[in-house]
């Protein structure tokens, strides 16, 4: 586990740093599983509102799968690869903070199945996306921290 | 969706502007109109901001930068939200030039000054508009 200004990386996800996105990415077997890194819900701070496509969507790479909203930030989870949209992760419309204490886990987002499998060769390792972080992160000011779940 | 108790999500093609009238000499009303911009624009509704009065001066190349918000931070971190979302912004030429003696250099890259004629265009074209 990769560990930048108290941010994780684990090892066995895969990263889609591009602009204001910092998304994460599981394979699964011919589906992926997609959420927010540690940086991403720190920058947020306490989310409130995700609201995520319906199942069935078609996405290209790089368009709106989700709207994330909390009090100080607001903007899209992009599609990291192209495909159809699974399912929108069922916890978030309970506690959408889930994001913030367990982003890695019980924060996913949204699970995909991708149209292209070779963009899942483009994406970010953990080591690489650390280093892409480094600066950014310094940039920001962001030192990670996670919220105690608000039904532990 | 999983935010059942706010609707369904917009159709696909929906446009919106969005009036920003107030400069530094409101700051408090200002960040709000970027947050809600970004907002919409994730949610695929193509989101314009159109800035006129005294709003061209946030603006202005550097200047969210020194604008500090009574929650913390400044305002630049609002408008790189809106920016980073999407969203596209218009300056009232009259307003840059006459009323904030700004020339157009002065503005961010990507502003786009014009004249009032396309803020007629856009409110007509828009599905709603909302002023700040």
């Amino acid at each position: 586990m990769g560990n930048l200004n108290g941010c994780e990386f684990p090892e066995e996800l895969r990263y889609y740093v591009e602009r204001a996105q910092w998304l994460w990415i599981r394979a699964e077997g011919m589906v992926v599983r997609v959420g927010v890194t540690d940086p991403a819900q720190t920058r947020a701070g306490r989310i409130l509102v995700v609201r995520v496509k319906p199942a069935g969507t078609f996405r290209e790479r790089g368009r709106p799968i989700a709207s994330i909203e909390s009090g100080k930030w607001a903007g899209p989870v992009m599609a990291p690869v192209s495909g159809e949209l699974l399912e929108a992760n069922p916890e978030l419309e309970k506690d959408p903070s889930v994001i913030n204490s367990d982003p890695y886990g019980k924060g996913w987002v949204a699970r995909m199945r991708p149209s292209h499998a070779e963009q899942l060769n483009d994406l970010l390792s953990a080591a690489t996306a650390q280093e892409r972080f480094r600066g950014i992160l310094e940039r920001e000011g962001i030192h990670c921290h996670r919220l105690a779940p608000r039904n532990p | 969706m999983t935010d059942r108790s706010e609707g369904p999500p917009p159709p696909l093609g929906k446009k919106i502007l969005i009036l920003v009238t107030s400069g530094p000499e409101e700051l408090d009303k200002t960040y709000a109109p970027f947050f809600i911009a970004a907002l919409m624009s994730s949610m695929e509704i193509e989101t314009s901001l159109y800035f006129l009065m005294h709003a061209p001066e946030l603006l202005v190349t550097g200047a969210a930068e020194k604008l500090p918000l009574k929650r913390g931070g400044t305002l630049e971190r609002f408008v790189q939200m809106a920016i980073d979302s999407g969203v596209t912004m218009y300056a009232c030429t009259e307003s840059v030039h006459d009323l904030c003696g700004l020339e157009t250099s002065a503005l961010r890259a990507g502003v786009k000054v014009v004249g009032s004629t396309t803020l007629a265009d856009l409110a007509l074209e828009a599905d709603s508009v909302l002023s700040f």
